[in-house]
């Protein structure tokens, strides 16, 4: 009886376990399915788009910030880099923001810098400025233009979307969709020591 | 390439829950004193138990990495034709579909920076509408953020629509604004055109 009861049990485990770890493995596949080097259908737009710019240098661009002036990614040259795309309509960007906010101060003795580039900046500037403002964003905002998210995004529209650029203007990672304050300081990190002294 | 958080344990290797496994060995094959029967039942009662907890840990992981491949719309509506009594007020209903994953901001989502869900109806002859009545949210939190409850419509949602119409066919152009996102991404706002077929005898 208590064998009988026990067998149960780990079969039930087993399979439960079973499922989870199929179901996992589809949600790495999916995740392994936006990198470099994959060609789901589902991800099509996503993968390509990445797969051009990971290991690549970041295309430049000149976009305006909040107070109207000109920046170039070229001012950052020789710096780490997060370019993070971002919506005001993004919840999981507002949480993931003062994180970078937070590394941006931490690392600002490693010449680190983010950069915050607005998908949706037709809702205009007093809007986004009172959204950073509530999230105690300083770092510089700019305003998205269709070439600077055709060069990045690709055609997807998912947000948040990250860049990690080393100090040598190559994107070493690209990541969407929030994740851990850990594991984005661990790529802050990453950044920061690649791409030579 | 990056791994979800969810997949990996504490050092970023990828999950595998191979130091339960090696627990497990360890403690049942250094106790060279037990008995076959013993040692039997205590590999059953242990692997029962570490199955058991590897259920419940992934059960809780699973539900934060469950996250959908976006398909090109993430709501569906589909006309429904109704009948209603003509020259009196009558309701009807608008169900919506979300696809599943997927979650949009309700009418009312608890901020003024997110976009609610709306409808805009356009006039239509015959026709008298009142005023939209919409669905309670659900509450929804994202990951690392749980104190920030937001109001959502998962599943699918229905909005509905006083009328009084005169006798005949009747159709009521409209359009569903909304804003989704699944447990990691948001996406831009979207318009789905909604057309109302009834008729009212």
């Amino acid at each position: 009886m208590l064998a009988a009861g026990l067998a149960l049990v780990v079969w039930s485990g087993w399979k439960n376990w079973s499922q989870r770890r199929s179901a996992m493995q589809a949600q790495q596949q999916r995740r392994v399915d936006l990198m470099p080097g994959n060609s789901s259908p589902a991800a099509s737009d996503f993968s390509a788009g990445q797969s051009q710019l990971r290991g690549k240098p970041a295309p430049a661009f000149t976009l305006l910030d909040l107070n109207g002036n000109k920046v170039s990614l070229s001012n950052f040259k020789g710096r780490p880099l997060v370019l993070n795309f971002w919506g005001t309509y993004c919840e999981p960007c507002k949480i993931e923001m003062p994180w970078l906010e937070e590394f941006s101060k931490k690392y600002a003795p490693d010449g680190f810098q983010v950069i915050g580039i607005t998908y949706d900046s037709e809702v205009g500037r007093d809007t986004i400025a009172r959204d950073t403002g509530k999230l105690g964003v300083t770092y510089p905002i700019l305003l998205s233009t269709p070439t600077a998210e055709k060069d990045y995004l690709s055609g997807t529209d998912a947000l948040p979307m990250s860049f990690y650029v080393d100090k040598s203007g190559k994107v070493i990672e690209v990541t969407a969709g929030l994740g851990s304050k850990d594991e984005l300081e661990s790529m802050v990190k990453e950044t920061i020591a690649a791409g030579g002294k | 390439m990056m791994i979800d958080p969810a997949l990996t344990n504490d050092s970023g290797a990828p999950f595998i829950p191979r130091p339960l496994w090696n627990g497990w060995e360890t403690s049942s094959l250094s106790s060279s004193r037990t008995n076959i029967s013993r040692r039997a039942f205590a590999s059953i009662a242990a692997l029962a138990l570490f199955l058991a907890a590897t259920a419940q840990f992934g059960s809780a992981q699973f539900d934060s990495m469950d996250a959908p491949v976006k398909p090109r719309a993430t709501v569906l509506y589909a006309a429904e034709p109704q009948s209603v009594s003509a020259a009196r007020r009558a309701v009807l209903e608008l169900r919506f579909q979300i696809v599943p994953g997927f979650h949009i901001n309700s009418h009312t989502p608890n901020s003024q920076l997110l976009i609610p869900t709306a409808l805009t109806l356009e006039p239509a002859p015959g026709v008298k509408p009142g005023a939209l009545v919409y669905p309670a949210g659900q509450p929804y939190s994202f990951a690392f953020d749980p104190g920030n409850k937001l109001d959502v419509y998962a599943g699918s949602f229905t909005v509905r629509l006083p009328v009084v119409a005169t006798a005949g066919d009747h159709t009521i152009d409209g359009t569903l604004k909304y804003q989704a996102c699944d447990n990691a991404s948001c996406y831009p706002p979207k318009t789905l055109p909604v057309k109302i077929v009834f008729t009212a005898k």
